[in-house]
């Protein structure tokens, strides 16, 4: 059945941060949308309490040939010294989910690409524009520099927690927009995008609802998707980990 | 021009010559191209069959592309084809199919049998005002049709109305649109202001486009010219001359012609205000003061018999010198910010005690919303008769004595007249015209009293309350004692 689809309808996840609860609730809504098709981007962990779950949900998907991952800066900050470059809540929940993964977690972490490209499109976890550097995509210059670096018609990324649409306009430069959820927005090939997935694991617009995002290719549409979710458990989760309480408040509040 | 892409504009594809693509007798797609019917600056149209099926008649818009033609053709299409699929309204043609943007562009439409208002306005003007008042209460609801899906025509003109002979309305022509679930092509355009010059609202001038209220300016202009013949602020070539209606005021309508009445110059001169807060806030306000005149606010809008002196417009020449365009008020928020009531109230009962309670039901409702309205309707169970359904002669005493007792109800709320309406009808079926009435005024709520409960009496029918709850088009306050 699914297969009829072929590969057209693809899932993007981004900023799962060990949220097991979201990811299991986001993947099911998606293969009821038809997506056969996964792209996580980036920040599988930190903050919340499901580091060695989510990692492992993803290797799996990643075996089976469906998905493709790429690295975040929580991610990376499983292996290399991220201290000065996070808060300390960040920090404190990078250690505790150090603590938590195996060996081949880690060095699954440490495989991830930072870039994917793919036809007219590309993922990337903050910006295509150094990468490495994590450059936040929230205004219309800094959609340019990604879109520019990444040479493609999409850009697909995460980093920034909620969701945006940036469209080339008729003079070139990039203009945000906000969809609604669940609106079929038109996305056609004669323009550039920069699209922004917006976080599953930790919304932060004030809606505890997650967020991903459904792109189909040959409808050439996005679909900006905000799925409620048991967050109630999820953050009982984070407060029995022994994390910090705020960022248990986090996903009750959204923000 | 700066460029920061290497191919800057989304549009810089080339395109096969569109005309070889959809030159007569061809096929594109499942449609058989027909003749032209009209070629304009920005789009071709022609007609169109389905499978030799010639009772469909189908419109094919084709966007002007090439390299002497602008740009703004094709996003003005682009833009147009996407707003269009997603309007679902009577009042405007029924999309059919859209090519695709980069290989065949084409919108596939219905075609809809009537003139341009542009075309009877160039035999006929000035219109009669009853004339008028027609259009306009029809074009009024085409207007509220589309700002309740959160579109913003923004280029409303009689050349974009078309009309037939039952004085019904389709708006035409979605180029340069505003919708608020999808990108706008058009926004930080280099050239702001794009519209009409004789239509085109202050703030589109400088650049705004979200806000609805820029559609009820364009039909103040469009009034204007149905009941004079004239533009309010003629058709001026340059900036400079577009901007004259951020200060000056228009010659008054009743200068032109006496016999138009002092409430619809009111209406007219209020819907051309140069700040958008000035006006009237939705096109449904609008219609109902146009059907209930008497509860027109009259200011002194109403009493301009004379264009101000020069001096006069001078001094506001400098009050406005730095426009700056009100707020942006979205459609979406006017229906929430400033909802319509409707009331619905059993005048023929007397049951003082459930008035009471409703009163106050009412005044709690209508506190969280400053800017909302309420209409008191009061319906009558009419016995049958052969005609049907039948509007009480207003000049009753019976219809005056029901509309006296909503006023009276209505007394303790305290409510200007502009903010509160009252309707009486008569009707073999009640819960019907109340619904009818929500949902043809885009009603936010109803508020009804529960039905009475009589023991030991089998009602064969539903009651009128249970009627209302189940088909009204939006939420119902049931009040009960």
């Amino acid at each position: 059945m699914i297969k009829d689809m072929s590969q057209k309808r693809i899932a993007f996840f981004a900023d799962v941060h060990s949220n097991l609860e979201a990811l299991e609730t986001c993947l099911a809504h998606a293969r009821q949308e038809g997506a056969t098709k996964f792209v996580f981007l980036g920040d599988l962990v930190g903050y919340n309490a499901n580091p060695k779950e989510v990692v492992e949900h993803v290797m799996q998907l990643v075996d089976q040939g469906v998905a493709i991952a790429l690295r975040g800066n929580h991610d990376t900050a499983c292996f290399e010294d991220y201290s000065t470059k996070m808060n300390p809540e960040a920090n404190l929940a990078i250690d505790w989910t150090i603590s938590q993964l195996h060996k081949d977690h880690i060095e699954f972490l440490k495989n991830l690409p930072l870039v994917h490209q793919e036809d007219d499109q590309c993922y990337v976890h903050a910006s295509a524009f150094q990468p490495e550097s994590w450059h936040y995509v929230n205004d219309g210059l800094s959609a340019w520099r990604s879109a520019e670096s990444s040479g493609k018609i999409y850009t697909f990324s995460g980093h920034v927690h909620e969701q945006s649409l940036y469209y080339q306009s008729s003079v070139g430069k990039l203009i945000c927009f906000n969809p609604r959820p669940g609106d079929s927005v038109p996305t056609g090939r004669h323009r550039r995008w920069v699209a922004i997935a917006g976080s599953l694991g930790q919304p932060r617009d004030g809606s505890p609802k997650a967020n991903y995002l459904l792109f189909d290719s040959e409808e050439e549409s996005m679909f900006f998707h905000r799925i409620s979710y048991d967050h109630l458990q999820a953050a009982d989760k984070v407060l029995a980990a022994g994390l910090p309480e705020s960022l248990s408040r986090r996903l009750l509040q959204g923000k | 021009m700066f460029s920061i892409f290497q191919n800057a504009s989304p549009y810089a594809y080339d395109i096969e010559a569109v005309d070889d693509i959809f030159q007569t007798g061809k096929t594109v797609d499942q449609f058989l191209i027909g003749d032209e019917v009209h070629r304009g600056g920005m789009a071709t149209l022609k007609q169109a069959f389905i499978n030799n099926d010639s009772s469909q008649s189908i419109l094919l818009k084709i966007p002007r592309v090439g390299k002497d033609q602008p740009v703004d053709n094709l996003i003005c299409f682009e833009t147009e084809l996407t707003i269009l699929k997603s309007i679902k309204s009577p009042y405007v043609p029924r999309f059919i199919k859209g090519g695709n943007l980069a290989k065949n562009p084409y919108i596939a439409m219905e075609r809809i049998e009537g003139i341009s208002l542009e075309k009877v306005l160039q035999e006929q003007k000035p219109f009669s005002i009853e004339k008028s008042i027609v259009i306009s209460l029809n074009l009024l609801r085409a207007i509220q049709d589309l700002h309740s899906q959160e579109v913003i025509h923004l280029d409303l003109k009689p050349d974009n109305v078309l009309i037939n002979e039952n004085n019904d309305i389709y708006i035409i022509d979605f180029g340069l649109a505003h919708h608020a679930r999808y990108p706008d092509l058009l926004a930080e355009e280099m050239r702001k202001g794009i519209g009409s010059a004789p239509y085109i609202s202050p703030e589109q001038i400088v650049g705004v486009r979200e806000d609805s209220r820029s559609d009820i300016f364009s039909f103040g202009v469009i009034l204007y010219e149905m009941l004079t013949g004239e533009l309010p602020f003629e058709n001026p070539q340059t900036l400079n001359g577009l901007k004259r209606r951020f200060w000056a005021q228009a010659t008054p309508p009743r200068a032109l012609r006496q016999e138009i009445p002092p409430w619809l110059q009111e209406i007219i001169l209020r819907c051309l205000e140069p700040y958008a807060k000035d006006r009237y806030q939705s096109a449904t306000h609008i219609r109902q003061l146009i059907k209930e005149p008497s509860t027109i606010k009259l200011t002194e809008r109403a009493e301009r018999i004379r264009p101000l002196s020069l001096w006069a417009n001078l001094k506001r020449w400098f009050r406005i010198a730095g426009y700056e365009p009100s707020p942006i008020l979205r459609s979406e928020v006017i229906h929430e910010q400033a909802p319509i009531m409707v009331v619905a109230i059993d005048v023929s009962s007397d049951n003082q005690q459930m008035f009471e309670r409703m009163q106050r039901a009412a005044s709690n409702i209508i506190r969280v919303f400053p800017e909302g309205r309420i209409s008191c309707i009061g319906v009558i169970l009419s016995t049958p008769t052969f005609e049907g359904e039948k509007e009480i002669d207003s000049a009753s005493g019976q219809f005056r004595g029901y509309l006296v007792r909503l006023m009276d109800w209505a007394k303790p709320l305290n409510m200007s007249l502009e903010r509160i309406s009252f309707h009486v009808f008569e009707s073999l079926d009640p819960a019907t015209k109340i619904v009818e009435f929500a949902s043809d005024n885009d009603a936010a709520i109803i508020l009804v009293g529960a039905s009475r409960y009589i023991p030991n009496r089998v009602v064969p029918w539903r009651s009128i309350m249970t009627k209302v709850v189940e088909e009204a088009p939006c939420s119902v306050h049931v009040v009960r004692l």
